[in-house]
């Protein structure tokens, strides 16, 4: 043991110290500063603008309290992140798992690749396109309509399912990424094992297969849970005027009302509410990564 | 060319003592072997002499000057790794040109080195080829190559040959001596493998939990172990335990057991005599001694293993089984569970005090 | 055995609906864009005038162009910062490194929406204000957990045993970096480098908070067109930006294999 602690790595922080004060400096100016500056904006009544009053104020909070729009908001965000995050499980964890147990070799490599590139691609186009899908005469709406005997009306546009659409659409690959991960290594006799000893297919899925796979699904559902639920992007596109949520006041605060220190507040507790949810999954997160 | 000199060095990594006031001179020219069990420590000083680490404690001096902190870079020696650790991205030559042309050396010139040292491993051919291109023994002496073409002043070696077959390894061990013995250069090499430090070093250290246990010729230590340890390490030996009485041991059964050389330990205190295998006589009762004040003693065969040119045999006595190997000269084998004499010569005793 | 087969088939089955659920939109959109019909309307008909008109599109060039130059910048500096930054993470051991490992997640993990926003307050509250300058902070911020990671990743592959080789040959910190660590690297350095490029190139939005008019980059042009309403053009650019993306991706999978593989 004594001859392993002897190969460690160099010691001492000071020669690391040039190697790694530009990346770390920049992260600083470029977010931890800014970050701490949104807090401390968020307690102002306005920005200190040449010629601006400004104070102290508890007011930006007491807002989030007070209004009942923004907490009815933020639920509704957490609650469009939990539906998003719940079909990215049904519909990304099957692909995951014939893509680890099903699928081998070449065939494996090349179709894990198709399905995580579209992920890779402009998220703000992938949404454009569904828009091109789902609205009246729209594809989906003439595809229908030349297959079934009476007309129908497909416009999914501006909806909440549209949202949920585009959502699942731009995050089910990091679904499948990280099941996949943790599903490949899953050593095939565990599986082999269950079933010799008389388990069904069914049973060891659920009491072998799943258990195991935890990491993975915790993994995902945290990092599909969080961007969705401060996205306004794709509410704004695909849900029109029933597209309102969290995230899209967030926005106006700073693109249409200017009140910054409320858009600051406002972004402040979703943050709060992503530091639990990312706590919360940490330990997990840790392991499977 | 110059010598090491360890004086007093220690070193902890948190809790853990991996080198603990360990002292040895290491003489311009010659061939050193480290030997320990693994977690001795031996690695820790090989690595602290080269310089990857420096010490808590104590002084490194290299051909007089003091190194103890001055970084490996600047050392000036020479490093073949137990996998070698070739660039795989560069050919033979350029790996053992490396050293030279990180100094600035004219291209000339390294190439010139570079093709001297590959002829002194007898790889003259094979400059152009890659790593993963070559044997294991053909890479080992790549590195042997690349750490010599330098001319550092010191050659040290981290178990270099664990990763090869036995019959390579012989090989290895036979050129390795060679080239040291061209190059004169001191070499200090790291191993677990008691048989390797016997045959070719000049001198050996044994380390255990941090600390020397002996240090000295092969020779000496073999047939002068210090300590059970060392007399167990370095080959096998037969350990008897009792109270010392001038020139030995008695045993709790009243037996004595007379030591020509070791210690010097008071009488009554405890100590042990160790004897190798090789040096007692057994015999069926009938034989007699070979000299008056021979060490004699009963036991029956309890196994007998037949190895081609020798055969070892246990010997149950008291308690205690005892290992004799014979040479199988075509004198009568004895069987199994036949009672034995055992009787050999004071001057094959040692007598070593108690830890 | 034969429940197993069928289950199998029923497997690769949904596998091609699920890749037919993530591409076939954008198929779509890409076919449309060659569709003379400025509203979308079938039958179908071909017509590259929807590309052609894009060169028309002055604002949209220009946004090209940024998009561009700072997605190159940001690779540039984002990826010597990012390797840098890898490396002492490597080599050194030192009080404090758990944390600067994990300080590398927040940009990742937080919405960028806060990020975004943060970084607008920040930079209007320091003088930076918007434009280009300050998409391009936030560019290099955003890419460079992406190239450490990625980095990182094939540093655990490389041997200790060959800086320390090099060192004991005499090569100073500088020459061992050069000659021996980066030739083994550099795989990793260049899928950092594509990550980088793709990152700022596909970023909405943080350009969105930290862009001016006349300053703006190519995604944030397409969502002010978008919500103006659905025109053949934006199916145009987004076909060509949506193909760069892909392209730069398999690029990036033949340097670096994702899925744990190899």
């Amino acid at each position: 043991m004594a001859d392993q602690l002897a190969t460690a790595s160099q010691r001492g922080l000071r020669p690391a110290l040039p190697l790694l004060l530009p990346a770390y400096l920049w992260l600083t100016v470029a977010i931890f500063l800014p970050l701490s500056a949104m807090v401390f904006f968020s307690f102002m009544t306005d920005l200190p603008l040449a010629g601006k009053e400004w104070a102290f104020t508890l007011g930006n909070y007491a807002a989030f309290f007070s209004q009942s729009l923004y907490s009815t908001l933020l639920f509704a965000s957490l609650r469009l992140g939990l539906e998003v995050t719940l079909w990215c499980v049904v519909i990304g964890y099957p692909a995951a798992y014939v893509l680890a147990k099903v699928l081998k070799g070449r065939s494996r490599e090349a179709i894990f690749l198709l399905v995580i590139l579209p992920f890779w691609s402009n998220g703000l186009v992938r949404i454009f396109s569904w828009a091109m899908v789902l609205r009246e005469g729209g594809i989906l709406d003439t595809a229908l309509n030349a297959v079934l005997p009476f007309k129908i009306n497909i416009d999914l546009m501006y909806s909440y399912p549209a949202v949920i659409i585009g959502l699942v659409h731009s995050y089910v690959p990091y679904m499948v990424l990280t099941c996949y991960l943790t599903l490949q290594a899953i050593d095939d006799s565990l599986i082999e094992a269950g079933r010799s000893l008389g388990a069904s297919r069914r049973q060891v899925l659920w009491r072998v297969i799943i258990p195991l796979s935890m990491p993975g699904l915790i993994a995902g559902s945290a990092l599909i849970f969080v961007p969705v639920v401060g996205s306004f992007m794709e509410p704004r596109i695909l849900g029109g005027r029933t597209g309102t949520f969290y995230g899209t006041v967030i926005e106006d605060q700073f693109v249409a009302v200017f009140n910054w220190p409320l858009g600051a507040a406002l972004s402040f507790i979703l943050l709060a509410v992503v530091l639990i949810i990312l706590a919360l999954a940490a330990p997990v997160l840790r392991r499977a990564g | 060319m110059a010598g090491v000199q360890v004086a007093n060095v220690s070193r902890s990594f948190g809790a853990h003592k991996a080198l603990d006031d360990v002292s040895i001179d290491f003489a311009d020219g010659g061939f050193y072997a480290l030997l320990g069990p693994s977690g001795s420590g031996k690695t820790t000083l090989l690595r602290q002499i080269a310089g990857f680490d420096f010490p808590d404690a104590g002084r490194i001096a290299i051909g007089g000057e003091s190194v103890e902190r001055v970084p490996v870079e600047k050392r000036r020696i020479g490093m073949v790794f137990q996998n070698y650790a070739l660039f795989p991205n560069m050919s033979v030559a350029d790996n053992v040109a490396f050293g030279l042309s990180v100094r600035g050396e004219a291209k000339a010139t390294i190439a010139a080195e570079v093709q001297r040292a590959l002829e002194l491993v007898q790889l003259g051919k094979l400059g152009g080829r890659r790593p993963h291109q070559l044997s294991g023994g053909q890479r080992q002496r790549v590195a042997l190559a690349r750490a010599i073409v330098t001319k550092p002043r010191v050659l040290l070696l981290d178990e270099p040959l664990g990763a090869l077959d036995k019959a390579l390894r012989v090989d290895m061990q036979i050129e390795l001596k060679r080239i040291q013995r061209e190059i004169g250069i001191t070499t200090i090499f790291v191993t677990h493998d008691q048989e390797e430090a016997l045959t070719m070093s000049d001198r050996i250290g044994i380390l255990r939990d941090g600390r020397l246990v002996q240090e000295g010729p092969p020779e000496e230590i073999y047939d002068r172990p210090q300590s059970e340890f060392a007399a167990t390490f370095l080959g096998d030996a037969n350990i008897f335990r009792g109270d010392a009485i001038g020139n030995g041991i008695r045993l709790q059964d009243g037996t004595t057991i007379n030591a020509a050389s070791g210690a010097s330990v008071p009488a009554g205190a405890k100590a042990s005599c160790a004897v190798r295998p090789e040096r007692i006589q057994i015999s069926t009762g009938a034989a007699k001694p070979d000299s008056a004040n021979a060490n004699t003693l009963k036991g029956q065969v309890s196994k007998r293993i037949f190895a081609g040119n020798n055969s070892t045999y246990f010997v149950d006595r008291d308690g205690q089984t005892l290992k004799v190997i014979v040479q199988n000269t075509g004198a009568e084998r004895l069987a199994e569970g036949e009672p034995v004499v055992l009787s050999w010569s004071p001057d094959s005793t040692v007598l070593i005090a108690a830890a | 055995m034969g429940t197993t087969r069928i289950l199998e088939w029923l497997g690769r089955f949904y596998i091609v609906l699920l890749l037919g659920f993530l591409y076939l939109p954008i198929i779509i959109m890409a076919a449309m864009s060659f569709n003379a019909s400025p509203f979308y309307q079938l039958p179908f008909e071909w017509t590259t005038d929807w590309y052609a008109s894009l060169w028309q599109n002055d604002q949209l060039i220009a946004a090209t162009w940024n998009s561009i130059e700072i997605a190159v910048i940001t690779t540039i500096i984002s990826t010597v910062l990012g390797a840098m930054a890898s490396l002492a993470l490597y080599r050194y051991e030192f009080r404090g490194k758990k944390v600067l490992q994990a300080l590398l997640f927040p940009p990742i993990a937080i919405p960028w929406l806060i990020t975004g926003t943060a970084m607008l307050i920040f930079f209007f509250g320091v003088g930076i204000g918007r434009g280009l300058i300050a998409i391009l902070l936030g560019h290099v911020a955003l890419a460079l957990p992406y190239v450490i990671v990625v980095v990182s990743a094939r540093l655990q592959t490389f041997a200790p045993e060959l800086e320390e080789a090099a060192r004991s040959l005499g090569a100073n910190q500088w020459q061992v970096t050069m000659r021996v660590t980066l030739p083994w690297i550099m795989p990793g350095v260049i899928a950092g480098g594509l990550f980088a490029f793709a990152v700022s190139f596909d970023q909405f939005v943080v350009s969105y908070f930290l862009s001016t008019p006349g300053q703006t980059t190519l995604p944030v042009e397409i969502y002010a067109a978008i919500r103006k309403g659905f025109t053949p053009e934006i199916n145009a650019v987004s076909t060509i930006i949506i193909v760069v993306s892909m392209a730069l991706m398999l690029l990036t999978a033949r340097f670096f294999k994702f899925g744990g593989e190899k």
